[in-house]
């Protein structure tokens, strides 16, 4: 690509948030890397505590983009829960990346024998029978913790439970807390477990406090996990700066998908200005050897964090969908299918992402709406594309609601 | 929530910044404000909330606490408490704006011990009036559910039975009388026996 035959950025300064987690390093990578500056983008990596400050900075302009949870630009646009504040994402970030990890001594108390399996890893749907066993006999409710109420961590957290007959609302409590203060809230016994992404469930493993049950990839494989969102109202003022904001981020992903880069990245992701973390915490879910348990060996799935690979930028309509009929189911609303609709076109710009793959001469699918659970190995979509498998784990299939108004519009 | 002018306001700061909590802690003690407590880490606050019952907590904006609290009356119905925010924000526009955005926030420039009293008033006060408008918008969503439901129920009925739309209606209203239900959980009965053969059920791993 000639990077003169770009239009102008008509915003060269800007301002990104990330969080401390090992799925912010497509982020990370193109400030590194230099990928940012090589589109002519002067980026500051602003690191933010909570996905509120995240949310309300990208609403008023103090971040000019964000990493985010999938669900939030959609949740956010709705306008169901605050004010509305229309954001839209162009680009995904990753798949996968989460864990369920129970404390050491209720994940004991399930009996899960992890070394007779084989894999080195328990068996979820068992994990969650056992559980389900002696949840109600408890001295008392267990209490649960989730990263952010709307967000692919509450739903798998539901999704596991919901697997051995537990009840998310009524059997166990539910919290809501940062990713870094789940370990300590896990060893201080005022939580028994949580959903959370990576490093965090190997930081409490590592330390002996905590025992992995189930992965998200296991849950659902390939699911969508963060988004690089800005707002509305900021894509308009600024497409051409967008489009290099993708291109730079999309060159850093792809770089992310060797893995011997992987490796180089570690020691970047660890630093004080980023992760703040020693390496050997960072190192396992990224290079995809996950430890369930701190005497167990780590298990091969290349995928546990998903960066480019399988069409992982691309934002697609039916995830879209799904997330927001979850989100909705979550809060008792209902809206009509073609609100739905809607909505998720307004959000989840598929064309963006074709706009900025072309460019690089990526491939992308045609179509913005693919089927899930259907799946269990990788396979070609369109006859040339790659994705991965999307099983969802007893959870049957996914097929998303016909809107033919867009079946492969490109709307611009 | 009870604070009128002869109970006690109890407020609880949430501050790393400890000189500052402390100018605070006075600045409220000399009206009539009662700080049931501080806490320099929010580590714990979901329980500390949940003992001190406060009527208002004061978090800097900077907090990784904020998704706690925003989260308070979503995920497990607790009682909703407003929630004052101090930033160090420079840009006064973030924080006007940020207000549009948040549930239950409401923010000023860095804390000044003269202002808390009425930003707390004024706080108590929205809060209260948001509450109310949120009662309202709920119940008239559930009056829309519920007639949705109802006609959901009707249109079944009309269709498997051949009926009109005034049969299917008495029909339904028999049923819940003789049954002693409510409309609405006669429609949803109707609706889980008649839809189960004429729609497939979408994924639903949650419940």
């Amino acid at each position: 690509m000639n990077l003169n035959s770009l239009t102008s950025a008509e915003k060269t300064q800007l301002n990104i948030g990330f969080m401390r987690l090992s799925d912010s390093a497509p982020l990370i990578v193109a400030q590194e890397l230099q990928f940012f500056e090589r589109y002519g983008l002067e980026v500051t990596l602003r690191r933010e505590v909570s996905w509120a400050n995240v949310r309300d900075k990208v609403a008023v302009g103090t971040l000019d983009a964000s990493q985010m949870l999938a669900p939030m630009p959609l949740v956010t646009s709705s306008g169901l829960k605050n004010t509305p504040s229309p954001f839209i994402t162009g680009l995904m970030l990753s798949l996968n990346g989460n864990a369920i990890t129970l404390s050491s001594g209720l994940s004991k108390q399930l009996d899960l024998e992890v070394s007779k399996t084989g894999d080195h890893c328990p068996d979820p749907v068992v994990a969650a029978r056992q559980l389900g066993k002696i949840v109600t006999t408890l001295p008392r409710q267990l209490t649960l913790a989730t990263v952010y109420p709307y967000s692919m961590h509450t739903f798998q957290l539901r999704h596991w439970l919901s697997l051995g007959g537990i009840c998310p609302d009524r059997d166990v409590k539910i919290i809501v807390l940062p990713p870094e203060q789940m370990v300590d809230n896990l060893a201080r016994g005022i939580i028994d477990g949580f959903c959370v992404g990576e490093p965090w469930n190997t930081a409490a493993i590592q330390a002996g406090i905590g025992s992995s049950i189930v992965s998200g990839y296991q849950l659902w494989n390939n699911a969508p996990e963060k988004a690089l969102v800005v707002a509305e109202h900021w894509h308009k003022n600024n497409p051409a700066t967008h489009l290099r904001l993708r291109l730079a981020i999309m060159e850093a992903a792809a770089w992310l998908s060797h893995e011997e880069n992987r490796l180089a990245c570690v020691p970047i992701l660890a630093r004080k200005k980023y992760l703040d973390l020693p390496e050997h915490m960072i190192k396992p879910a990224l290079l995809g050897r996950f430890q369930y348990n701190k005497h167990s060996p780590s298990i091969n799935n290349q995928d546990f964090i998903v960066f480019n690979r399988y069409q992982a930028g691309f934002p697609w309509r039916s995830h879209a969908e799904y997330l927001l009929r979850k989100n909705l189911q979550l809060q008792g609303f209902n809206i009509d299918d073609s609100e739905i609709c809607k909505l998720i076109e307004k959000v989840f710009r598929a064309d963006l992402y074709r706009e900025a793959a072309s460019l690089l001469g990526y491939s992308y699918p045609s179509t913005d709406f693919k089927n899930e659970g259907g799946n269990a190995t990788s396979y070609l979509f369109e006859d040339s594309i790659e994705l991965g498998p999307d099983l969802i784990l007893n959870g049957g299939t996914f097929s998303p609601c016909p809107c033919e108004s867009y079946s492969g519009s490109a709307q611009k | 929530m009870d604070h009128s002018s002869n109970n006690e306001v109890r407020v609880m700061l949430v501050d790393d910044h400890p000189q500052r909590a402390a100018m605070v802690e006075q600045a409220l003690k000399a009206s009539e404000f009662h700080i049931v407590g501080i806490l320099t880490s929010a580590s714990g606050l979901l329980f500390q909330i949940q003992e001190l019952k406060p009527h208002v907590v004061m978090i800097d904006i900077e907090s990784p606490d904020r998704d706690v609290l925003e989260s308070l009356s979503l995920i497990n119905q607790h009682n909703p408490t407003p929630v004052v925010m101090f930033s160090n924000e420079e840009d006064p526009v973030f924080i006007r704006q940020a207000i549009n955005v948040g549930v239950s926030a409401y923010m000023m420039e860095d804390i000044n011990p003269e202002k808390v009293k009425p930003v707390i008033d004024v706080a108590l006060a929205q809060f209260e009036m948001f509450q109310a408008l949120r009662r309202q918008l709920s119940s008239t969503q559930q009056e829309l559910d519920d007639k949705n439901t109802l006609d959901k129920a009707k249109r079944l009925l009309m269709k498997h039975q051949r009926i009109a739309e005034p049969e299917a209606h008495k029909n339904m209203r028999n049923l819940a009388m003789n049954n002693n239900q409510t409309l609405v959980d006669v429609a949803k009965n109707v609706i889980a026996i008649l839809a189960q053969d004429s729609k497939k059920a979408p994924v639903d791993e949650s419940k």
